[in-house]
């Protein structure tokens, strides 16, 4: 080792007391010699030890005395304690080339969304796949006792009507796989309003206001498979994990914002959770369609159960990317779409449909011209014969006096005019159809 | 220089007069002489050390987050200046690293326990609240044996009995009194914490009395008062103007109400703290040398309304600036008023010097805070 040619200079604390003493610091046989300011140390190198180097601040060499040395970082001090602190010497060099930054940036932006996309959902539903029975059938009940005491009163429903609508109920669950396990009950809900909710561990609470706002039980049934589909799919315990994981997540997150935590923390993760609760109600929906269709039922009487709803409690659409719910229009619009589908697969029940047509034709003011890019018109077209004739077909359907659907009606009036802007011109071309199924309207009543 | 008006209509003292830098009265006690604190940080500098240290801890699954933590307090610490002398953080993160775990095995055990029994979350809130007294004495102690200045480190007595008083049986008639006795219980607690900590021989004191807490509080909870009415007056005004039978309220509405409340408090909230900041600051003493502190409300408002949009609008990258800032306002707003020499403080005589009391007592060293 050599003697630094210049030596640094630094302030030597004592340990004992608070006085600052000047001095100047440099190796000289192999021991670091302090002087200055009544200050005369020579200590072996071995026996102290450095702060690790971190960005401008000031580095510290302590003696084994408790004496302390601050002096400015310098190039010697990497030659005169070699090999301390490799982990730190490590970091601070990752801190120093940017593109090491850059990679930390891209490491941790990528890991805050693979986790959010990925991560979490899969440790929720590992823990989800691994919980016991009774647990979840246990956190069911605690909520619902919960909300007993709070917003749930006792149903107002008479006992024969409880005892037929839960027979719908067995029905559709039934030969699902856990299906005995699946129970509906019955609560007023003032409060609330009309709704229906699944529990954790099977129950699935609906509303007495929700049975009495539906004018036809296939409504109801279309909400019960739906809310089935949250049961099978376990959502209400699994969106209870992730939520619970990024409130986990926002609490550190908070930690380091330290500065009006409370209120930056809770908006963000709201929306973060909501989108989570948004894929479960899409599958939940999906769920939906194909066990209805099985059980015989078009899958637009979810549509027709939605749009009822929408009229009681409207949604903003242009709020759906903030909701815990997907937006209602495009909901029915899919319901529909998927009821269109039922129909051409099983022609045997065309005519057992809701009449959804009839209120949007008459409360919206001219929608027949939109309706040749309807999604259910198109499926029908490619489901049904390969021409365009498909949807005059499905009128001459209708003008039988079977046909509710809405979707090829209005199909076929864009054709019979021929193009959108004839029935632009020519609003009664547009009015035949809608009287045309307004006939056909009763029959499945 | 304006101070935030919570903070001037309070009724306690004038903090004492900045005296000339250099004045030569012939009295026998000299006059004291400011110190300020200086903050050295640069956003860009803790940038780097903030991101890499994330990347990380992300990477080794949170383990290195006790080294983060170290790194960063030693950033700080290293920066922020007293007499052009440095504060020195001097923890080893597996200490920390320990702390965290039982940190994060209380908190999940917590979250989790909600989902699955009300009875066990409350039996897990009810440990952690008798807990807390004592863990914040833990930390206290920790912190203050890691913190040195001028090679001195500072030390907190810890005084469980008391602590246990003031942050626990105290919430007793809190609670009874339905948060009347909350300026009291807060001035109890910050008394506790100043006074038992020590530096280079001398102990800390403090001041003021519940007296000097009640005049901010009152102050805040009456501008919220009026806050809270005013303004919902004034949004059901605007609703029964702009209300059109059967729509629902428009949702600017909905929103603008949550905006101005959100906002009221957040602003009353601001000025509270740097109200209780001076306060605190203004009473504290150490040996002969007492404490300044001038923050403002409306800056400080400024600040952490700045921040709070700024990490936002960046999804976090900005934290480190709103850190830094944050920082350096809090510490050019803080002096030493000093009288005589700062570097008169000598070295703690007793427990530290016991190095078998050191050592059982690393042994329950554990910095609890997420």
């Amino acid at each position: 080792m050599t003697t630094h040619p210049t030596p640094l200079q630094g302030s030597y604390f004592d340990g004992r007391d608070g006085q600052r003493h000047a001095v100047d610091v440099d190796l000289a046989h192999g021991r670091l010699r302090v002087r200055g300011d009544r200050i005369e140390r020579d200590e072996p190198l071995d026996a102290l030890t450095i702060t690790p180097r971190l960005a401008r601040t000031l580095r510290t060499i302590a003696f084994p005395d408790g004496a302390r040395l601050q002096l400015p970082d310098a190039a010697c001090l990497a030659i005169w304690f070699p090999h301390r602190n490799r982990l730190e010497a490590l970091v601070d060099r990752l801190e120093r080339y940017y593109q090491a930054v850059a990679l930390a940036i891209v490491v941790c932006l990528g890991a805050l969304v693979a986790g959010y996309l990925w991560g979490i959902p899969w440790l929720a539903d590992r823990i989800a796949t691994h919980l016991p029975a009774g647990v979840e059938v246990a956190l069911g009940d605690q909520v619902l006792a919960l909300l007993d005491r709070t917003d749930l009163d006792d149903t107002a429903l008479e006992p024969e009507r409880q005892a037929e609508l839960g027979e719908r109920f067995a029905a559709l669950a039934a030969g699902l796989p856990d299906g005995a396990d699946y129970r509906v009950v019955f609560r007023g809900a003032p409060s609330i309003g009309p709704n229906a909710f699944a529990l954790p561990g099977g129950s699935i609470v609906v509303t007495d206001e929700l049975v009495e706002l539906f004018a036809d039980d296939r409504q109801l049934d279309a909400v019960l498979a739906h809310e089935l589909g949250h049961q099978v799919g376990r959502h209400a315990l699994r969106q209870a994990l992730r939520g619970s994981f990024i409130a986990i997540a926002a609490a550190f997150f908070a930690g380091d914002v330290s500065s009006a935590s409370a209120v930056v923390v809770a908006v963000p993760t709201v929306l973060l959770q909501n989108r989570y609760s948004r894929q479960f109600e899409d599958e939940a929906d999906r769920f939906a369609y194909a066990h209805l269709a099985g059980h015989a039922l078009s899958p637009s009487w979810l549509g027709a159960a939605l749009r009822q709803l929408d009229a009681d409690l409207p949604d903003d659409a242009s709020l759906a990317w903030m909701s815990s719910h997907p937006a209602t229009a495009a909901r029915i619009a899919a319901a529909k779409a998927a009821g269109a589908d039922f129909v051409a697969q099983h022609p045997q029940y065309a005519g057992d449909e809701p009449d959804l047509v009839l209120a949007e034709e008459e409360t919206g003011g001219g929608p027949c011209c939109a309706c040749c890019d309807d999604a259910g018109c198109e499926a029908d077209r490619e489901n049904g014969d390969a021409d365009s004739g498909a949807c005059t077909g499905c009128s001459g359907d209708a003008a039988a006096g079977d046909d509710g659907d809405d979707a090829c009606e209005r199909g076929a009036a864009a054709d019979a005019v021929d193009a959108g802007a004839d029935c632009e011109a020519d609003p009664d071309a547009c009015a035949e159809p809608t009287d045309a199924e307004a006939g056909a309207d009763g029959t499945p009543r | 220089m304006q101070d935030p008006p919570i903070v001037s209509a309070g009724a306690w003292p004038e903090p004492p007069a900045l005296p000339e830098p250099i004045a030569a009265v012939p009295v026998a006690v000299p006059p004291p002489v400011p110190h300020r604190f200086a903050f050295d940080g640069s956003a860009g500098e803790y940038f780097r050390i903030w991101i890499v240290n994330l990347a990380l801890s992300l990477v080794t699954l949170g383990v290195y987050s006790a080294w983060a933590k170290v790194r960063t307090q030693r950033y700080f610490y290293g920066n922020t200046r007293l007499d052009g002398v440095p504060f020195e953080y001097l923890a080893r993160p597996l200490p920390i690293l320990a702390g965290r775990i039982v940190a994060v095995a209380l908190f999940v055990g917590y979250v989790l326990a909600g989902q699955l029994s009300l009875w066990l979350q409350i039996g897990l809130a009810l440990l952690i609240t008798l807990l807390t007294p004592w863990l914040l004495v833990r930390g206290a102690a920790f912190r203050a044996r890691y913190s040195s200045w001028r090679g001195l480190r500072f030390r907190f007595v810890p005084d469980y009995g008391q602590a246990y008083v003031r942050y626990l049986w105290l919430g007793i008639p809190l609670v009874l009194t339905l948060g009347l006795l909350y300026p009291y219980v807060k001035a109890r607690q910050k008394a506790f914490l100043v006074e038992h900590h020590r530096y280079g021989g001398q102990a800390f004191g403090f001041e003021a009395t519940a007296g000097h807490f009640y005049p901010p509080y009152l102050i805040a909870w009456a501008v919220m008062t009026v806050w809270v009415f005013v303004g919902t007056a004034l949004l059901t005004a605007a609703a029964v103007a702009l209300h059109r039978p059967g729509a629902e309220p428009p949702t600017a509405l909905v929103f603008g109400w949550m905006a101005a409340f959100y906002g009221g408090y957040f602003a009353i909230w601001a000025f509270l703290a740097a109200a209780i900041g001076n306060l605190v600051y203004n009473h504290t003493t150490i040996g002969p040398h007492r404490f300044e502190s001038r923050l403002q409300g409306s800056r400080l408002l400024w600040i952490y309304a700045g921040n709070t949009v700024a990490v936002l609008a960046s999804a976090g990258l900005l934290i480190p600036w709103a850190r830094i800032r944050l920082a350096r306002y809090r510490a050019e707003r803080l002096a030493v008023l000093a009288a005589g020499s700062l570097a008169a403080f000598g070295a703690e005589h007793g427990e530290d010097v016991d190095a078998t009391a050191a050592e059982i007592d690393s042994l329950f060293d554990i910095d609890v805070g997420l």
